[in-house]
């Protein structure tokens, strides 16, 4: 209690800036004081921001202990004496008490309580009575600057130094309105605590300050004051409109468990998440260039600067973090280069947006993907801090006002939002319902519809698609439900200390996955239905028999999205491998977007929609016969597809898994998943490229249990892998991709229709055995499988070691008989292991025919078995073996998995020797 | 110079309207983001989809409306094919300060269709030609 007062008056002094300040500080300060007042206007000239009083109690001190910034007065504090420890004891408030005793107001403003604070200070009076020679304040310590620092800097960077009181400091926003953080802040000012309005409405704001000052020179203090001048006030409305509570002082009760009332709560957990957030910063005191380590923050470079109802939109591109140079202009290569950031009215005001100012933008901010934009738009921007400001680096000091940004037209009022018409939502009552249809929507409802542009276009905004619409089944597969929300494209951008983080989504099912199809339009359109979730996995394959193929009417759906090809690639890459179609499309005649005849020779479509739907969206038409217009995924040999020019393209072939390694631990199906292929055509004698090729199985693809299993069992199986992409060389599969166990018979796919005669029949299926690896090669890529010859030239002891396993199940999991302590049981089996089996972990340096390149191979069993003495891994201890005889032992020719490939200083190559 | 803002708010609308649909509730983040468009206006609106305060009238030839009980009790009447509301705040923070995209009883409007909490309610030919030509108030 006392020390939150203490903490205010502290920022009473702290914050006075500029000579009038002072005057208005002064003017609050008992009679008594005078004499404070007095030194005030002596050292006025000087624009000196100290608290003075302290010449009171010390008044031998000299002058310029006086030019003390408030903060470096704080600072010492903490150095003074053990007067202050003992006052610490009840009070780790460090810089407040001592303030205190500087300024000791015996007249407060209206509305504090003011007692028990002079109480205090009476009190500490007294301790302080032998405390005449204290050291001098003006001690510059690097502390001290460095909090002089922040203290100037604070404006931009949000990185407030001293967090508990800068609290307090909020009470007087308008003292140092550049603050950005600050302004903000006080949107979270509880009520009763805007005590200095008075007097802050009645100051200009100070200067843009730029984050390279370190220390408050004269000049620096002069161009402000220039900049002050010109600024235009802030008015006091605007200042009072942004504070929450402003229209809390007006609330009623919210009704309970209700949408306002949670918002409300909200809107408190993001003042605490303010007051963590500032928590937090307090380490890194000063540099701006710290600051941009944290997760989350953007670095952006306004290049456009727009105001649209009273809010600023700046176009930003993304800027690479300082220290690559200051010369660089070009955007990050991974993201979107270019957003749209919104910035608040009360933002700003601060930051004034302008044309090549660089600005941060901290977390909690929000992405909003919005259909039809190239560039995402970024909200929720309350911690935005300039760094760099354009003018600064061109050496202009004029200020610029809040009219830099270009001001919008106000929008059209016909310009509705789209829910307002055609959308009804199956929550609104049925019984009224009846009087309200029949009419907006009627006399279109019951036409058929042949074109998915029509039906979607036709509606003008997103909403539900009233028509069936005639389309083909081009793909049926499924995909992982997302672990958030699928439809909420707003991302928030929490650290995860946050307090106000939106609480994690629950975990999702295992292994739930939802349907979907691509479809295709007489007209050549397509579109993604997302359709309902699969109960069990293995359903996929009996709604491929179902749909693919055949013609099919979609009903019931809603529109989702509308995709461009920029935004989501890999589907169009998808799209691109059933383009061109195989019949003539129709056209839309007077459509100029479809206006072609012969299509074959058109572009691939450029957009498809993202449409959603239940299970019932999908009614196959009545003839059951394939869709002339169906492209079923061709099948290629491997060989075929590494041959391939193009650059990225779907494919689909059967394959050999010779070996499968996951990448995180646990089972096969949840993370991502690498598996070695070969097929015949990669085992002919005659030589191909490579004889085996790997692939990643993304997470974003779904696998069925049964592929599950197989994936999991050591053996090897053969699978067919539909549409996966051939992205950089690198097999893939995604989101659309389908891994399927190959059946038996001859149709692979399960398709009533015969899938391409590309792989021949006759061809053996099955890859001979021993398969034939490609050799260890110098271009060879992690997550591969090569064969290894060579000879040991060095043993990793580090990494050597050997352990006791179960004879008979191979189980390393043994215990003693307490009763006799001879006997070893397995508890895997239940056994009793008599002569258990020594394992060795092994790993070897080998010389090949590889030169200047370091192997090191993880050798298994066997093989170590076979260049160790057999007869030593048989006794009951293993003695050891002998460095000297393992060397220059030959080795291989060994199958072995590819860990890592590192090409400088020297090619090193980390593999693993695996059991085909 | 081309507007975005509206652009945001429909994409908000619509982030809205799709989650409601699949999980019959509007996340944080969303609210966070609405009132971060939208400004203290979101909170008042919330509050008055939580008290059901927006109907939609419909005639039998077809023509909609929306009424929107004000705070004070006041009904509002905003139209279904632009943006109007004859509250004071529409006047003053939209059409003359263009500082609003809205004013809150058309963001009502839009969450109670989002959320589907529209009350709906037939009204006659004759009521609805009045209360369009604002001489009437049912």
């Amino acid at each position: 209690m006392s020390s939150r007062k203490r903490r205010r008056c502290y920022k009473d002094v702290k914050c006075v800036f500029f000579p009038d300040d002072v005057v208005n500080k002064v003017r609050r300060e008992a009679p008594s004081l005078s004499s404070a007042s007095k030194s005030w206007e002596t050292c006025g000239d000087s624009f000196v921001d100290t608290p003075v009083i302290k010449n009171l109690k010390t008044p031998g001190r000299k002058q310029s202990e006086i030019r003390k910034s408030p903060a470096s007065v704080q600072t010492s504090a903490g150095k003074e004496d053990p007067v202050h420890i003992a006052w610490s004891s009840s009070d780790s408030e460090q810089s407040g008490d001592e303030t205190q005793e500087q300024q000791e107001p015996p007249q407060r403003p209206p509305g504090r309580p003011t007692a028990p604070l002079q109480s205090y200070t009476r009190a500490l009076r007294m301790l302080r009575t032998e405390r005449e020679d204290l050291p001098a304040i003006d001690t510059d310590s690097d502390l001290d600057e460095c909090e002089e620092d922040a203290e100037e800097d604070s404006g931009q960077q949000i990185s407030d130094c001293q967090s508990e009181s800068f609290d307090e400091r909020q009470e007087d926003p308008s003292l140092r309105p550049t603050d950005m953080t600050e302004l903000e802040i006080s949107g979270y000012v509880s009520d009763g605590e805007d005590v200095d309005v008075t007097s802050a409405s009645s100051r200009p704001d100070s200067p843009p300050q730029t984050a390279e000052g370190s220390k408050r020179s004269v000049s620096g203090w002069v161009r402000s004051a220039q900049a002050m001048l010109q600024t235009p006030q802030k008015p006091q409305s605007a200042r009072q409109s942004k504070t929450p509570e402003d229209s809390a002082k007006k609330r009623r009760k919210f009704q309970s468990g209700g949408l306002a009332e949670r918002l409300n709560r909200l809107q408190c957990r993001q003042r605490s998440a303010v007051s963590f957030w500032r928590h937090q910063s307090i380490s890194d005191t000063s540099t701006t260039t710290a600051t941009v380590d944290r997760p989350g923050v953007l670095l952006l470079e306004v290049l456009e600067v727009q105001e649209e109802c009273s809010v600023q939109l700046a176009h930003c591109e993304h800027r690479p973090p300082p220290g690559a140079g200051h010369q660089h202009r070009k955007p990050l290569s991974e993201g979107p280069a270019r957003v749209l950031v919104v910035f608040n009215r009360e933002t700003a005001a601060q930051l004034i947006p302008a044309t090549g100012d660089i600005v941060h933008i901290y977390p909690p901010w929000q992405r909003l993907s919005i259909e039809g934009f190239r560039c995402d738009v970024i909200l929720n921007t309350h911690f935005s801090q300039k760094v760099d400001s354009a003018n600064h680096l061109r050496g202009v000091s004029a200020p610029r006002g809040l009219l830099s940004a270009e001001r919008c037209n106000p929008s059209s009022l016909c310009q509705t939002f789209g829910l307002l018409e055609g959308c009804r939502t199956t929550a609104e009552s049925d019984a009224k319902q009846v009087a309200a249809s029949g009419s907006l929507t009627s006399g279109v409802l019951a036409r058929h519809c042949v074109s998915l542009l029509e039906a979607i276009e036709g509606l003008g905004q997103a909403g539900s698609v009233g028509q069936d619409v005639e389309v083909v089944v081009q793909r049926v597969y499924s995909i992982p439900v997302p672990h958030c929300s699928p439809v909420s494209i707003l991302k928030p951008r929490l650290p995860s200390r946050s307090p106000s983080a939106a609480p994690p989504p629950p975990p999702p099912e295992k292994g739930k996955t939802r349907l979907c199809v691509l479809v295709q339009d007489s007209y050549g359109t397509f579109s993604v239905v997302q359709l309902h979730f699969l109960p069990r996995q293995d359903d996929l394959h009996q709604y491929c028999h179902k749909w693919r193929g055949r013609t099919c009417l979609l009903r019931g759906i809603k529109v989702v999205q509308r995709v461009t090809r920029e935004r989501s690639t890999r589907l169009f890459s998808l799209i691109d491998s059933l383009w061109p179609p195989v019949m003539p499309l129709k056209d839309h005649g007077n459509t100029p977007s479809m206006c072609s005849g012969s299509r074959s020779a058109g572009a691939a479509p450029s957009f498809c929609y993202l449409l959603s739907g239940q299970e019932s969206s999908v009614e196959p038409a009545e003839e059951q016969t394939v869709s002339p217009l169906y492209l079923p995924p061709t099948k290629q040999t491997l060989q075929d597809i590494l041959q391939s020019e193009r650059q990225t393209c779907r494919c689909s072939f059967v394959a050999t898994v010779l070996y499968k390694r996951n990448m995180q631990s646990g089972d096969v199906g949840q993370g991502e998943v690498w598996l070695v292929l070969t097929d015949p055509s990669l085992q002919e004698p005659e030589r191909p490229r490579r004889r085996t090729v790997a692939l990643c199985v993304s997470t974003s693809c779904a696998l069925t249990s049964c592929v599950l299993e197989a994936l999991n069992s050591p053996a090897a199986c053969r699978m067919s892998f539909t549409d996966a992409i051939r992205e950089h060389g690198v097999l893939l599969c995604v989101e659309q991709s389908v891994v399927e166990m190959c059946s038996v018979g001859p149709d692979l796919t399960s398709s009533s229709r015969p899938e391409s005669p590309s792989l021949p029949e006759a061809r053996a299926e099955t890859p001979p055995q021993p398969v034939r690896l490609d050799p260890l090669s110098p271009e060879i890529t992690p997550n591969s499988v090569c064969s290894l010859s060579g000879v040991i030239v060095g043993v990793d002891e580090t990494t050597a070691y050997s352990w006791p396993a179960c004879n008979l199940c191979g189980s390393d999991n043994l215990e003693m008989f307490p009763e006799r302590p001879s006997n070893i049981r397995c508890v895997s089996c239940k056994s009793s292991v008599d002569k258990p089996d020594t394992r060795v972990q092994l790993d070897v340096f080998l010389s090949s025919s590889l030169t200047n390149c370091t192997l090191k191979v993880k050798l298994q069993q066997k093989t170590i078995a076979s260049i160790l003495n057999t007869a030593a891994l048989e006794g009951q201890e293993f003695p050891g073996y002998d460095v000297e005889n393992v060397l220059g032992r030959e080795v291989g020719p060994l199958a072995a998995y590819v860990r890592v490939v590192t090409r400088t200083p020297a090619l090193w190559i980390g593999l693993e020797e695996i059991c085909l | 110079m081309r507007s975005f803002l509206p652009a945001v708010a429909e994409q908000l609308f619509r982030d809205i309207q799709q989650t409601h649909q699949e999980t019959s509730q509007i996340p944080d983040d969303l609210l966070i983001a609405l009132k971060f468009v939208f400004g203290p206006c979101a909170l008042q609106a919330l509050d008055l989809v939580d008290q059901h305060s927006v109907t939609c009238l419909s005639s039998p030839s077809g023509r909609k409306a929306f009424q929107v009980i004000g705070g004070s009790g006041r009904l509002y009447t905003c139209f279904v094919s632009c943006h109007y509301c004859p509250c004071p705040a529409f006047a003053y923070t939209v059409l003359r300060r263009n500082e609003g995209l809205l004013c809150k009883h058309i963001l009502a409007v839009y969450l109670c269709r989002a959320t589907g909490g529209t009350q709906q309610e037939s009204v006659s030919d004759q009521q609805m030609s009045a209360l369009l030509g604002g001489t009437a108030a049912p």
